[in-house]
């Protein structure tokens, strides 16, 4: 894959060196022909190769060849020998045989090496192997004709293997000697006696001669002729054994393996480079057609040997792969890896998951058909020390200490680190090879994704923590390979990011060796008008953790579809949808009624814009007016909708600009083909892995391309979870049993319970509406992911009110959890929603549901904390004292003693606990209030206290009609915890004008105090500075708080700064502080 | 009905009971009018998908047919009871009636979940409802239409089975069908100019020029966006909608002072109304609050998005100027809120009859189903504008001349116009 192209090259020159290897290919070409015809005399062999070298060469009329061979000599008619020359050994088993010399008459201009050209030295080395092999074919060829000949007769008289046996200790001893030993151990095995008490004695031999070595005594040589002996003794026994036959069979595949031996030893040896590597599997490569062996415990050797350099030494991994990888899979990646010099690298997990599922599924795809043919993009990789030679070639190795350091200033420097790396150049083989890479992928848009040892090993899951970048990779070479760089040293940096940092700490990681290889992928697409993309991506789960119906199970799978590139299927969607699907069940839809279909239909599409050479989002309608029926498999993608109807589009009669289309997958799902394949390819896997897996794929318009497999996401989220058993029941909240999911919800503050026995006994339709405002209400109120919602019945149904609380997504989008209980009525248990009516929203926003039956004697569900446990619902919503027997507000920690309330789900037992549990229990969450673990937990609300307090003072009171300041003791959450607010109350009595001018300058504080948080905690909030304002009628502190509609000791004033009579300033200080 | 709790059924029977004491109906009359006349309780076999048979219950309520076939949708709903779907028929016998179309009420359901149901499994329990009840259902005596959960694909289900089993063609079955597959054209536009017409009316009653007012409104769907149309068309001036942002989970209200242009709000808004508001902005629209188009100076408010959208405590907040309030959504205004309105003289348009656009075209495709002639548009919204007028007319008349508020008079009407024509037949 090396090349001598430089970027900077102009295009003829590029063009020139193309020519040349165009040459130097059919060069090669020619001799392999010549090669390949053993009819031939070695003298013939000779001569013609003499005359197909020089027109490989770059000045063939000056070109002139010379074989030497033993003590003959073969020439170029007229051969004159001149300084211009490059020469290569010939070799027989590692023995010097003959050379082979390249020279020119005359001088001409400096290349690479002298005269020649790098390709021109690698060719002369080449063809110098290939001759060796020759030889020693021929020679073997010639040993067994002998033996299976004309001669027959005579050799049957004389044993015909001891003809072989005799030549072969005549030309090469080593060999003879290895199959000598080889024989005596099979005689060995066979159970021979003679043959063990050989051994034994050879045995002994070797035991005294080591004896002696330790002894400090000069080792003793064993003498050839002892070994000669030994070979003749072993064979005498071997044909008083054996019949003739075996003897010669044995010992004909014995020299047929031993010709794969060194490269054999070279792989197996953990310490060769990847260059040696490399070198020995292009030799295995060719020496396997010609009938070179590898025993299966070789080749066994050999594959693992290769999985653990290129992938790697996880013993799960490995023992999966071999059974799915043949040595020509190897081939065919070798020619793609970049590497630097002695690379000792791998490949990375990514592009090992990758590995894993393409052949998994290839060699499952001979047996299953419905597996179809799945496709892998074409792919070249950088190995994973790439990373570490560009830090040390660009003197950044202090880089690697960075996970070290504080998470704040991680973060602060991250910005900086990216600016660095993509202003660092990189060593000159790397260029080379992404060059090579270019010129192999031509103009098509390319992905530069990251492949680190960490990402998706068996295990963890590291999704998402390092970049991927799109290139368009369209224009000239240059421009081309600018892009590529600087995309590799994005990717290279984004190592050093401080979510991965903190993730890696958060998980005990840090410590990990980590390093970056990359992937460089062909985008799976075709070109649409001005744009690429494929007709549809997304990622596939063999295991659904979302169900929306108590018919789908859990193996029927999980579907995200989306149209054009994968990248919105993969990411939770925050401005769009994904189409979902079971696959083994896919008539069961998610949205039923058309207008639920329309409405979580996916509306924007991720393609590359071939003329902006950038990736961009379109808004798929707009897209369609521009390329209309060009859309690939636009039928099993689009509906049309008309008149409140969906129905599929008939081709030609569309009319792309008029028409309402809408993204259902409908014909792709009923389609037949595609959902089948899918649940083939996810079962598959699964079963190969012997874990869930999670695939990446996309559909160009005709072929089906994995991108990416690993298990599935094992994030403590959504990984199944411990169940513990030995629970006091006090502590336990619920326990549920059916349609779990895995994952867990943690540190639950508050909880939401609307009563299911005093809901149903509300009698006003409006008081039914207005339990839905309060839970609304409280969804701006209370801190988001913390708190839990559970209540009757179906939430969100348009139809019943009695039969569910009435609320739409906005109402409950901060929860963290959805609860729906079901309660026996008379005879029967009600049906749960399964959140339906808002499903794709709660996927989307990682709001977990689940359904509660607390009538099921195996379940334990505590009504009487429920029932029991102090509401504080009217210290936060006094106006509505009506409903407080039905909606019930819990803090957690007040009613628990400091406790909060987790939240265990475990699908593959079916099981979940909700329980309280103190503080620093085993189950920290991840994520934002993880960031918290072992700092001052405190720290946050300190934080925002002193900040608070500043802003009072700085807000030069007087000036902007400040009154007074109070900060909100907030009743519910307090100031703790990464994302909670600061809530401030101004009195303020100023003009319209003053007011806005306070306005901005708080905004400008929460701008500021936003990223600031960022920094400290890594979470974006959009609205950190709360303010609200109260009139004159706030007279006092009682008063404002009466506004607020809260009580007196909920307000904390803040000290404000107001003037002094004469100019001075004076502290003005809140009576009680 | 000794259950606790908020029951729809036990809600129409005593606003029934409530009007009837207004008319001094007389006994018989009212108990046959509190209840449905006939109704069906049924089962549906239906074979699922992976070769088993599940069984769903199926109803029909024909509360009353005096004065035409029953009219009224089908829904499929997990928790359906008969008492919702009683209660929703007897409100389609007083829907029907208040525009004066000759048809009488009714309504329909399967207990099911269709997020359950593969469309195949939908499709074959449409055609099993159908089987069911085809004997007692038709153009001529009860005819259904798409509701909660159900569309025009299962109509069209529902018809070719109705038609399959009477073996002739009837696309007067049932309406909500596709323009082309026996659909009425104007459909969409409907609910939002039938809105305008009574709102037109209602201005040249009160005495005030149309191209003199202008207008706030709460929602951007479907019927805002036909309602802002012809309103603007007929001079008004709109200030004002708000909408749901999608992105934000918030509402907005958008406003422009010389009146906004629903030409360029539709450009960037998609398809469930939602108004891209950076665009906005750059249109020049302030972007308000979502509960700012209240308070907007405004003659006329029109709440077309959510029911509860005028409570206790907003309706403080609307502006002396408001002159009417015209109910394009379903239930806009609480009680509280109305009692405010009433004590402050503004003029209310109510839902019932300012959104009864929407059934009398379903009316109109039902004829025109079954002369099989279809209207140009023109001739469907011309007919609908007579329609809404002398309903309108028939309303404020009685307002008037009884001293009723419109909401009452609205309910005096129709309930009086079904109990006539009980008593026409003889049968009270």
């Amino acid at each position: 894959m090396m090349s001598q192209q430089d970027p900077s090259k102009t295009a003829d020159e590029l063009f020139c060196t193309l020519h040349e290897r165009s040459k130097e290919l059919s060069c090669l070409y020619t001799i392999e022909e010549i090669l390949s015809n053993f009819s031939l005399s070695l003298e013939e062999v000779f001569h013609r190769v003499i005359a197909a070298i020089p027109p490989g060469w770059q000045f063939p009329k000056i070109c002139q060849v010379r074989i030497v061979y033993g003590s003959e000599l073969y020439d170029s008619p007229d051969f004159v020998e001149t300084p211009f020359v490059q020469n290569a050994d010939i070799r027989v088993q590692d023995a010097v045989v003959g050379r082979l010399l390249v020279c020119y008459t005359e001088p001409t201009p400096e290349a690479d090496c002298g005269p020649f050209l790098q390709g021109e030295v690698k060719l002369i080395q080449t063809i110098a192997e290939r001759l060796g092999h020759f030889i020693l074919h021929q020679r073997l060829r010639l040993m067994f004709e002998e033996m299976s000949g004309e001669r027959r007769e005579e050799a049957a008289a004389k044993k015909s293997w001891r003809i072989a046996l005799d030549l072969l200790s005549n030309t090469d001893q080593s060999l003879f000697l290895r199959i000598s030993r080889k024989m005596m151990n099979y005689l060995g095995w066979r159970g021979v006696s003679e043959a063990r008490s050989l051994l034994l004695r050879h045995g002994e031999n070797q035991d005294r001669e080591e004896l002696f070595g330790e002894a400090n005594w000069p080792q003793e040589k064993t003498s050839l002729d002892r070994l000669y002996k030994l070979s003749e003794e072993t064979f005498k026994i071997a044909a008083a054994n054996l019949t003739d036959e075996e003897i010669l069979g044995r010992v004909q595949k014995w020299i047929n393996e031993d010709r794969s031996s060194d490269a054999v030893k070279v792989l197996e040896n953990i310490y060769s480079s990847l260059n040696e590597v490399l070198d020995s599997m292009r030799r295995l490569k060719l020496l396997l057609p010609q009938g070179a062996q590898l025993s299966r415990a070789k080749a066994d050797s050999v594959r693992v040997a290769l999985i653990r350099r290129f992938f790697t030494d996880q013993l799960e991994y490995i023992n999966i792969l071999k059974k799915y990888v043949d040595l020509e899979d190897f081939f065919d990646m070798m020619g793609r890896i970049i590497f630097p010099p002695d690379s000792r690298g791998k490949l990375g997990g990514k592009s090992a998951g990758l590995f894993l599922g393409s052949r998994v599924l290839s060699q499952a795809a001979r047996r299953a058909k419905a597996l179809g043919t799945v496709k892998k993009p074409k792919t070249w990789y950088i190995t994973s020390d790439g990373v570490i030679n560009f830090l040390q070639y660009n003197n950044l190795e202090d880089v690697i200490e960075q996970k070290y350091k504080d998470i704040d200033e991680v973060r602060l420097e991250y910005p900086h680190l990216v600016q660095v790396f993509k202003n660092c150049s990189f060593p000159s083989e790397i260029v080379k090879g992404l060059s090579v890479a270019l010129d192999d992928f031509g103009e098509t848009p390319i992905i530069v994704r990251s492949s680190s040892l960490l990402e998706d090993r068996m295990g963890t899951a590291f999704a998402g923590k390092y970049k991927s970048l799109f290139l368009a990779n369209q224009g000239d070479k240059k421009k081309r390979l600018d892009a590529l760089l600087d995309a590799v040293a994005e990717v290279y940096a984004s190592t050093f990011n401080p979510d991965a940092i903190q993730y890696r700490a958060e998980r005990g990681l840090l410590d990990f060796h980590e390093e970056m290889g990359i992937m460089i992928q062909a985008v799976v697409g075709r070109k649409v008008g001005r744009y690429f993309f494929p007709a549809f991506a997304g990622v596939a789960f063999s295991r659904n953790e979302f169900r929306w119906s108590a018919r789908i199970r859990r193996e029927d799978g999980l579907l995200r579809l989306v149209p054009g590139l994968g990248t919105r299927a993969v990411d939770r969607l925050s401005d769009d949808y994904p189409v979902l699907v079971a696959p083994a069940q896919p008539s069961l839809r998610v949205n039923v009624s058309q207008e639920e279909m329309v409405r979580y239909s996916p509306r924007k599409i991720d393609v590359i814009d071939l003329e902006n050479n950038c990736f961009t989002t379109k808004d798929i309608r707009e897209l369609l007016r521009e390329i209309g029926p060009e859309y690939p498999s636009l039928d099993k993608i689009l509906s049309l909708y008309r008149d409140g109807l969906l129905k599929p589009p008939l081709g030609l009669v569309t009319d792309f600009v008029k028409e309402d289309l809408v993204v259902t997958f409908d014909g792709l799902i009923h389609s037949g083909g595609f959902m089948p394949q899918l649940v083939a390819i996810l079962k598959t896997l699964e079963s190969a892995l012997g874990v869930p897996v999670d695939v990446e794929f996309a559909f160009d318009g005709q072929d089906f391309y994995l991108l990416q497999c690993r298990p599935q996401s094992q994030s403590a989220e959504e990984a199944a979870m411990e169940i513990p058993a030995d629970l006091p029941s006090d502590s336990v909240l619920f326990t549920a049993n059916r349609f779990v999911s895995n994952g867990r919800v943690a540190d639950i503050t508050h909880i939401v319970y609307i009563d299911p026995d005093r809901y149903g006994e509300i009698a006003a339709l409006s008081d039914l509406a207005a339990v839905g405002l309060i839970v609304g209400k409280l969804n701006t109120i209370l801190p988001r992911r913390r708190f839990i919602l559970m209540g009757p019945g179906r939430w969100g149904s348009r139809g019943d009110i009695k039969l569910g609380v009435r609320v739409t997504y906005s109402d409950i989008s901060n929860a963290a959890m959805l609860i729906e209980v079901a309660r026996k009525k008379g005879h029967y248990v009600p049906d749960v929603s399964f959140g339906t009516h808002f499903f794709q929203d709660l996927v989307e926003s990682g709001i977990r549901y689940l359904p509660l039956y607390p009538d099921d004697p195996q379940v334990q569900f505590n009504d009487q904390f429920l029932k029991s446990a102090p509401n504080i619902l009217l210290q936060i919503l006094p106006a509505h004292k009506k409903l407080a027997d039905a909606v019930r507000l819990i803090d957690v920690a007040r009613t628990t003693g400091g406790k909060t309330l987790q939240v265990l789900m475990n699908a593959d037992r079916e099981k979940a606990i909700a329980y309280f549990a103190g503080p620093g229990s085993t189950h920290r969450p991840a994520g934002a209030a993880g960031l918290a673990a072992g700092r001052d937990p405190n720290e946050h609300s300190r934080w925002r206290r002193r900040m608070a307090e500043q802003i009072a003072r700085l807000c030069d009171a007087p000036r902007r009609g400040v009154a007074a300041v109070y900060l909100l003791e907030d009743a519910i959450g307090g100031l703790d915890g990464p994302d909670a607010e600061i809530s401030l109350l101004i009195h303020f009595e100023g003009t319209a004008e003053q007011k806005k001018e306070l306005q901005a300058w708080l905004e400008g504080w929460n701008a500021a105090l936003t990223e600031t948080n960022l920094f400290r905690t890594g979470l974006r909030l959009e609205r950190l500075l709360v303010c609200r304002f109260v009139g004159r009628e706030a007279a006092d502190k009682k008063s404002a708080a009466a506004a607020l509609g809260l009580p007196e000791e909920a307000l904390f004033e803040l000290p404000i700064v107001t003037k002094a009579p004469r100019g001075r300033k004076r502290v003005k200080s809140p009576p009680n502080s | 009905m000794a259950v606790k709790g908020f029951n729809p059924y036990e809600m129409a029977q005593k606003q029934f009971d409530k009007v009837a004491d207004l008319l001094q109906l007389d006994a018989a009359s009212r108990e046959l009018l509190r209840q449905p006349l006939r109704e069906y309780h049924f089962s549906i076999p239906v074979q699922m998908d992976d070769g088993s048979v599940r069984v769903f219950r199926g109803f029909r309520c024909q509360h009353n047919d005096a004065r035409g076939p029953c009219k009224g949708g089908i829904r499929f709903h997990p928790q359906e009871t008969i008492d919702t779907v009683r209660a929703l028929s007897m409100w389609m016998t007083w829907k029907c009636a208040v525009v004066d179309i000759p048809l009488g009420g009714g309504k329909g359901g399967v207990v099911c979940d269709p997020h359950d149901l593969s469309a195949r499994e939908q499709e074959r329990l449409c055609r099993g409802w159908v089987r069911a009840i085809a004997k007692d259902v038709g153009p001529l005596r009860d005819v259904p239409a798409p509701d909660v959960m159900t569309n025009p694909q299962h109509m069209l289900w529902m018809l070719d089975e109705f038609e399959t089993v009477h073996g002739a063609k009837y696309p007067g079955f049932i309406t909500g069908k596709p323009v082309g597959m026996g659909g009425s054209l104007g459909r969409t536009e409907a609910t939002g100019y039938g809105l305008v017409f009574t709102l037109r009316e209602a201005l040249r009653e009160l005495g005030i020029k149309v191209e003199a007012t202008s207008a706030s409104v709460q929602g951007f769907g479907n019927v805002a966006q036909y309602a802002i149309e012809l309103y603007t068309k007929l001079g008004g001036k709109v200030l004002s909608v708000s909408c749901w942002d999608q992105s934000d989970q918030a509402s907005y209200t958008y406003r422009k002072k010389t009146g906004i242009n629903l030409k360029e709000l539709l450009m960037i808004t998609d398809r469930f109304g939602g108004i891209d508001k950076s665009k906005a902005e750059a249109l020049g629209y302030e972007r308000l609050p979502g509960e700012a188009w209240i308070e907007q100076d405004a003659d006329i408010l029109i709440p077309a998005a959510l029911e509860n959208q005028i409570n206790a405590e907003n309706v403080k907040k609307i502006k002396p100027g408001v002159k009417v309030v015209a109910e394009g959504a379903n239930g806009p205004t609480t009680p509280e809120a109305d009692e405010v309105l009433k004590q402050r003289g503004v003029f209310v348009i109510p839902d019932f009859l300012a959104n009864a656009g929407g059934v009398t075209c379903s009316y109109f495709e039902q004829v025109q189903c079954n002369q099989n002639y279809f209207w140009p548009q023109e001739e469907v919204l011309d007919k609908l504008d007579q329609k809404m007028t002398a309903a309108f007319l028939a309303v404020y008349e009685l307002a008037k001349t009884r001293k009723l508020f419109m909401r009452d008079a609205a309910y005096v009407i129709s309930v009086s116009r079904v109990a006539g024509a009980c008593k026409d037949r003889g049968w009270v």
